[in-house]
């Protein structure tokens, strides 16, 4: 078991410092300098954290690391600056930018502790404030038993790997984390986003996806970890998207807006855009609901095989939002020959989607993973399934509560954007309005985003979440990811007493 | 509600309590199926459906196959024909036969007076029977009437005195049937149930494949005029036992189903409301519950029945006569709950006890969601035929054919149903009428959901030229002189005038000696089969004047001539000297490099599985990866994908397809040309990018859907949702019309600047293979809706398409840049289908008038927006 784990540790991308400008100035807490300040240096040897600092020899102290700060709880402790500065200089106050960001689902901890892991690669505690939200509901009211550590974890003891294909016939495919990228288009995404990412897939062997706006030109050099997307617009889709592609998703739906089909608003669709789908200019782009060539279980098996006779090394995902019978529907996709089922729920989408939609249809993901999960193994297939979880999936938690519950392992999407330096302000659905040149293809804001910085904060991110799911299994007394599926019982739920949860 | 209809719901009370657990409405899962029906005017033998049912595997996954038979033989059933005809047939499935005493003990003995009974025989090859996954049930038939005292103590107590006699039996029987089941199936762990109960009619279904049914009760043998059949689909994993299996039963009815409904949980309720409680779960259940209720409860005639299940809606509703809309509003006020919502088709087979005919009938839903064709066969033997796949239509005509040597493999009519419409209604009905002057005993009549007789349209053909003409090809035929002539004559072209010119000299044996002898003739050098497959073809294809022949008897007889000759090529493994290679299931490993760029390479579809890399798609790909520019597939039966994964840049190969090819054909297609020499299917060109697709017949359901672009052209119409969501520079040709929905969310572009178009030609052929208009030419309710770019050309001389047809489109004036670009494609199928520009096109009630007088275009409204002043002719390449 530890010769196999240390086999699926190996070669992994190590993290490096990838800084942001734009982002070191935004913090929780503000740490204001006077001009009466004298240089006394005072406050840098009473600091603990390292807000102040001089460099030896020189005769000015360092602007105050705000990033470092504890903030005014500080009173308390006898080395508090405000309250040693000689001259009554200092100032320490929360942050009105830190107040303004995120959301209770994507608290503004939440995305600071996002942005810390992206640019340094170190993990979280497990116990830390930005691993869990605010929303009231989700994930957020589910959190591990935990036994008390013992001792160290070595990651390097720790299988964090997944394989794709369970079925017993065809390509093998096997990725180091229990993630991949999920679906995200070209005109909803910069192209240097999506570069972003699919480099970062690159490194860490798994995959991106193209999602519905077809596959341009760029991400071809990484097309082993990109994944070609069949959405109902069929945007972009041609065979060789098809055939260069080692897994082909069909988009049946998205859980942030299941039953309305895809949006691409008209100022998004700039020319650029529009010659990837071959569409026109500035209108508006509306992928319909359904596949209009399928609506039956027997419509869904020919259109995988047509696919298949178009590429039959490819692996067959199909993303489902979360109906009621969400559970047929899976078994439905085995049985149609699909090696990924991915159940997308309600908690995801970016701000193109529209709020009506987000988060009030469909059924939470927390209770469609364990029906699927359940139905699946009471049907003697749940061996040969991988059943994939997304949307909002937000943390190293959130995937591996989403794995406690059954599944294998997950999709993200916004946390990459985050990683990127996305502020959550939910402007997605605006061509000019993404602050960070994410979501956006305007040719001026996109330069904002370089492909290869945020491959690295990607990166970081994903290494962050790997030690984060090693000292998990660590501590659970396992030492692969594949222990923890289905195992309900190490969860809490904030709302019962603990012997409840998942019975 | 007329009193009799209140006594038998009365009735019924007692069941809607002893229905099962409200909470266990949950449905059993369901997805789609293959189904099939057929009426004869003639009673066929079950083996007919073996053929067209194993086709269809794909559509089922064996976990539930079941077939009805309506109008049987008294001799083969082993009682009179009086008691075939008055008897109720019991059938009783046993799935555990130890209960069989009890059961007849409790309903069966004191109920009925039997008047014979005994255990379905059953097939006794043990590797058959061993090979099938669960245990079929043992089932028992009890030919039988209600008994006397019985039946006067149900009536009493349920007051149906006032009700008539024998309705009153039906009744009793109906119930009776409900407490067996309620007792043996849906409350205790299922061990018996009946599989059905009506006059004249049995049901038969297993766990495992429909044919498995007919094999397994050996009902190979065993004749009815209306068969249906149906391959379950059911998503759930562990399928144990038939109960769930279609045909489900009213009481002289059967319904098969494809599709699913998003309201099951309405409906069920509806029918609670009524005392009416499902005990199997499925929706096709509370299909046929809803279906009896509505003909034997309230005694609706069919027509309104078929407007409770699918709804006319919309624009539809609003040109249907004055008097029909108020009965319609009432209908669809009261029985809107009751209404399947989504995506269904049923086949229903009934014994119409009381009116003495038997029934076939189809019915789509309102938005035509499931896969659904209809076919006509004319002659001593008249057919009507129903199915999910064309392919499945014209397996049972070849098989068919073998057994009545009047039968054509080809149908005389295919059509599709416009769903909810104010023209056919969306449901055809089959009627079977007795008739002593007919050589069959019965006469087949086919009516829309309106009751306006369908024909076959064809010309009225000699039966007995056409059975001569029916016979094989002689192996010693004789020349004539015209066959000379032809042989002679030089291009493939003028030798197609001269035969089409010549025919009404022929007699059938004369036209069938003449066929093989252009096979014979072609043998003799690579030059003159070119030539011949290219004459054949042309007849295979062409719209011309048949003269006393059946039109789909030559197509047949050209098909066949051309599948004998080419067939007759070198295998490939032969040698390399000759341009044709012939390949199929047997040598299919053996393929090689083509020699010349001018090498023809013959795949013999016969036998290829439907889909998967050992399929004719991957056979067609290998050929190309080696070299092959010309690929003709011939004799196929339903294969799907052709043309599809030969990756982009095929340019430079044709493929030519030859019998009844499957679904999604072309779909892909980047450079590669395709034609298709009959009807396509369902799927075909989704996203096709390059190249050239030609159909020389109709095409199904989501042509062309996000396709980018290339040309294509259908010869006849489209059904529902052609060309949805396509962009880019698609150019089409469609010269009959479509269903519904055509060019949704288009957004090609501007034609004029690189964009794509469709132009509707609107036309159809007549008898003599001679184009004439449609009475409208285009009769559904959404016509460009929400389209951003590209353009129709819609053939309108008469303005009759109006405004309310659109969705965010206009009309417009056809300018001169219009008639510009639309001009070289109708050139091109002009050749390709000989409908002439000039002759034909730009004429009006024999008038020749300008392009624009005759044309209209219906183009997107560009939008301002805030990104700001792009304007449409910016845009394309």
């Amino acid at each position: 078991m530890a010769e196999a784990a240390k086999a699926c540790a190996k070669d992994l991308p190590e993290s490096a410092l990838v800084p942001s400008e734009h982002l070191k100035f935004v913090n929780r807490f503000e740490v204001t300098r006077g001009d009466a300040c004298i240089s006394c240096g005072l406050c840098a040897s009473l600091c603990p954290y390292g807000v102040h600092k001089r460099i030896e020899g020189h005769a000015k102290i360092l602007p105050p690391d705000d990033r470092k700060c504890i903030g005014p709880s500080c009173e308390v402790n006898y080395f508090f600056c405000v309250a040693n500065c000689p001259t009554g200089s200092l100032s320490v106050r929360e942050s009105e930018t830190f107040a303004s960001m995120g959301d209770p689902r994507w608290t503004p901890e939440m995305i600071l502790a996002t942005w810390a892991q992206a640019e340094t690669g170190r993990p979280l505690s497990l116990d830390h404030p930005g691993n869990l939200g605010a929303s009231g509901g989700g994930f957020d009211k589910l959190s591990f038993k935990l036994p008390e550590p013992v001792g160290k974890v070595d990651p390097a003891d720790i299988c964090t790997a997944i394989d794709l294909n369970r079925r017993g016939s065809g390509t093998k495919i096997r990725i180091p984390i229990p993630i991949y990228g999920g679906g995200m288009s070209f005109g909803s995404v910069s192209v240097y986003t999506m570069l972003a990412r699919a480099k970062a897939a690159r490194m860490w062997g798994t995959f991106t996806c193209t999602g519905e706006g077809g596959y341009p030109e760029a991400l071809v050099p990484y097309k082993d970890h990109v994944i070609t997307q069949i959405a109902t617009g069929l945007f972009g889709v041609r065979e060789e998207t098809i055939q260069r592609t080692r897994i082909v998703e069909f988009k049946y739906a998205q859980g942030a807006k299941p039953g309305l089909g895809g949006h691409l608003l008209h100022d998004k669709n700039t020319p650029d855009v529009a010659r990837m789908r071959e569409a026109v200019p500035y209108t508006s782009l509306f992928s319909p609901f359904p596949f209009h060539s399928v609506y039956s279980v027997e419509d869904h098996k020919k259109h995988l095989d047509w696919a298949l006779s178009i590429n039959p090394r490819a692996l067959m995902a199909v993303k489902v939002s979360t109906p009621n019978d969400v559970e047929m529907v899976s078994v439905g996709s085995y049985y149609a020959g699909a090696h990924i089922v991915h159940l997308d729920g309600g908690y995801g989408g970016t701000g193109a989607a529209p709020e009506i939609a987000k988060k009030n249809i469909a059924m939470p993901i927390e209770y469609a993973i364990p029906k699927v999960h359940r139905f699946l193994a009471k049907e003697g297939i749940r061996e040969q399934v991988v059943l994939l979880a997304s949307g909002g999936l937000r943390t190293a938690m959130d995937v591996a509560k989403a794995i406690a519950l059954g599944a294998d392992g997950a999709v993200v999407g916004t946390a990459d954007l985050v990683a990127l330096g996305c502020v959550r302000c939910g402007n997605c659905e605006s061509g000019r309005g993404c602050p960070r040149g994410i979501a956006t293809t305007d040719p001026e804001l996109e330069k904002l985003t370089d492909a290869d910085w945020g491959a690295g904060r990607i990166s970081n991110l994903y290494n962050a979440w790997r030690l984060q799911w090693c000292e998990l299994l660590h501590r659970l007394g396992m030492s692969d990811i594949s222990q923890l599926r289905g195992r309900t019982d190490l969860l809490r739920h904030a709302d019962k007493p603990a012997k409840e949860v998942g019975k | 509600m007329s009193e009799g209809s209140e006594l038998l719901i009365n009735s019924r009370s007692w069941m809607r309590d002893s229905a099962p657990d409200s909470a266990a409405h949950s449905q059993e899962a369901e997805g789609g199926c293959g189904v099939l029906g057929i009426a004869s005017s003639v009673q066929i033998p079950g083996r007919h459906i073996l053929g067209p049912l194993a086709q269809m595997h794909n559509r089922g996954n064996g976990k539930g196959g079941g077939i009805a038979a309506v109008g049987l033989s008294p001799d083969q059933l082993g009682v009179s024909k009086k008691v075939l005809e008055e008897d109720y047939l019991v059938q009783v499935a046993y799935l555990k036969p130890e209960v069989r005493e009890a059961l007849e003990g409790e309903f069966i003995k004191p109920r009925y007076r039997v008047d014979k009974r005994y255990k379905v025989e059953v097939s006794a090859d043990k590797k058959f029977v061993s090979s099938l996954e669960v245990a079929p049930p043992e089932v028992w038939r009890y030919f039988c009437r209600a008994k006397k005292d019985a039946l006067d103590e149900f009536v009493k107590r349920n007051k149906l005195d006032k009700l008539d006699p024998r309705k009153a039996e039906d009744e009793f029987v109906y119930q009776t049937s409900f407490q067996i089941n309620k007792k043996y199936y849906a409350s205790s762990e299922m061990t018996a149930f009946v599989m059905s109960h009506g006059r004249n009619m049995i049901v038969m279904k297993v766990v495992g494949y429909a044919e498995d049914v007919v094999r397994y009760y050996k009902l190979e043998d065993l004749t009815a005029y209306v068969w249906i059949g149906h391959q379950r689909y059911p998503t759930k994993g562990r399928v144990w036992h038939p109960g769930g299996a279609h045909p489900f039963i009213g009481l002289d009815e059967a319904l098969v189903h494809n599709g699913d409904f998003a309201n099951y949980h309405s409906v069920t309720e509806y029918l609670a409301q009524r005392n009416i409680a499902p005990l199997f779960l499925t929706d096709t259940e509370v299909s046929v519950l809803l279906f009896d209720l509505l003909s034997r409860t309230y005694g609706y005639p069919l027509e309104y029945i078929i407007e409770a299940f699918a709804p006319t809606t919309e624009r539809d509703f609003t040109l249907l006569p004055e008097a029909k809309r108020k009965v319609y509003r009432a209908i669809q006020a009261t029985h809107m709950h009751g209404s399947p919502d989504g995506p269904w088709f049923f086949i229903i087979g009934r014994n119409c006890f009381y009116d003495r005919k038997f029934q076939l009938m189809g019915i789509t839903d309102t938005s035509m969601l499931r896969p659904q064709v209809f076919a006509l066969v004319d002659g001593d033997v008249q057919l009507g035929l129903i199915a999910s796949e064309k392919q499945a239509i014209d397996s049972a005509l070849k098989s068919l054919s073998g057994e009545f040597p009047t039968v054509p493999r080809h149908a005389d009519r295919y059509w599709n149903a416009r769903g909810g419409s104010h023209t056919d209604g969306g449901a055809f009905i089959f009627s079977l009428f007795p008739e002593e002057s007919s050589p069959a005993g019965m006469r087949l009549i086919c009516t829309n959901k309106f009751g306006t007789p369908v024909t076959s349209q064809t010309n009225s053909w000699d039966p007995r030229e056409d059975l001569a003409l029916a016979k094989p090809l002689p192996d010693r035929p004789r020349a004539g002189a015209l066959g000379k002539e032809l042989v002679e004559k030089k291009g493939p072209r003028s030798a197609f005038e001269l035969l089409v010119r010549r025919l009404n000299e022929l007699s059938g044996t004369e036209l069938n000696s003449l066929f093989a002898h252009l096979v014979q003739q072609a043998r003799k050098s690579d030059a003159a089969m070119d030539e011949c497959v290219e004459l054949l073809t042309l007849m295979m294809d062409g719209r011309y004047s048949p003269g006393s022949f059946r039109r789909s008897r030559l197509s047949q007889k050209a098909n066949e001539a051309v599948l004998i000759l080419l067939r007759s090529a070198k295998r490939i493994e032969k040698g390399d000297r000759s341009l044709y290679s012939l390949v199929d299931l047997k040598n299919k490993d053996k393929l090689r490099d083509a020699v010349s760029p001018y090498d023809k390479l013959v795949i013999d579809a016969e036998g290829f599985p439907m889909e998967g890399d050992d399929g004719v798609s991957f056979l067609i790909r290998a050929a190309r990866e080696r070299g092959w520019n010309r690929v003709l597939v011939i004799g196929t039966h339903g294969q799907r994908f052709l043309g599809a994964g030969l990756g982009p840049r095929s340019k430079g190969l044709r493929i030519d397809v030859y019998g009844s090819p499957g679904d999604y054909l072309g779909s892909g297609l980047d450079g590669a040309e395709l034609v298709v020499h009959s009807n396509g299917q369902d799927q075909l060109g989704q996203i096709l990018s390059d190249g050239k697709l030609v159909v020389h017949g109709d095409v199904g359901q989501t042509f062309l859907y996000g396709a980018k672009g290339g040309e294509s052209y259908v010869l006849g119409n489209a059904a529902g949702r052609p060309l949805i969501n396509a962009v880019g520079k698609p150019k089409v040709v469609i010269n009959g019309t479509c269903l519904d929905y055509l060019a949704e969310s288009f957004m090609a572009g501007n034609p004029l600047f690189g964009g794509g178009f469709v132009v509707l030609n609107a036309l159809t052929f007549d008898s003599d293979g001679r184009p004439v208009d449609l009475p409208t030419p285009y009769p559904g309710g959404n016509l460009f809706s929400l389209a951003s770019g590209g353009a129709i050309y819609i053939r309108d001389p008469k303005k009759l398409v109006g405004e309310d047809q659109l969705n965010g489109g206009r009309i417009s004036r056809l300018t001169d840049a219009d008639w510009k670009l639309m001009l070289p494609h109708l050139r091109e199928n002009e050749r390709l289908f000989g409908i002439p520009v000039e002759g034909f096109l730009l004429q009006v009630d024999g008038v020749q008038k300008s392009p624009e007088e005759v044309y209209r275009k219906i183009e997107a409204v560009p939008l301002v927006t805030l990104a700001g002043a792009i304007q449409m002719q910016d845009i394309g390449d």
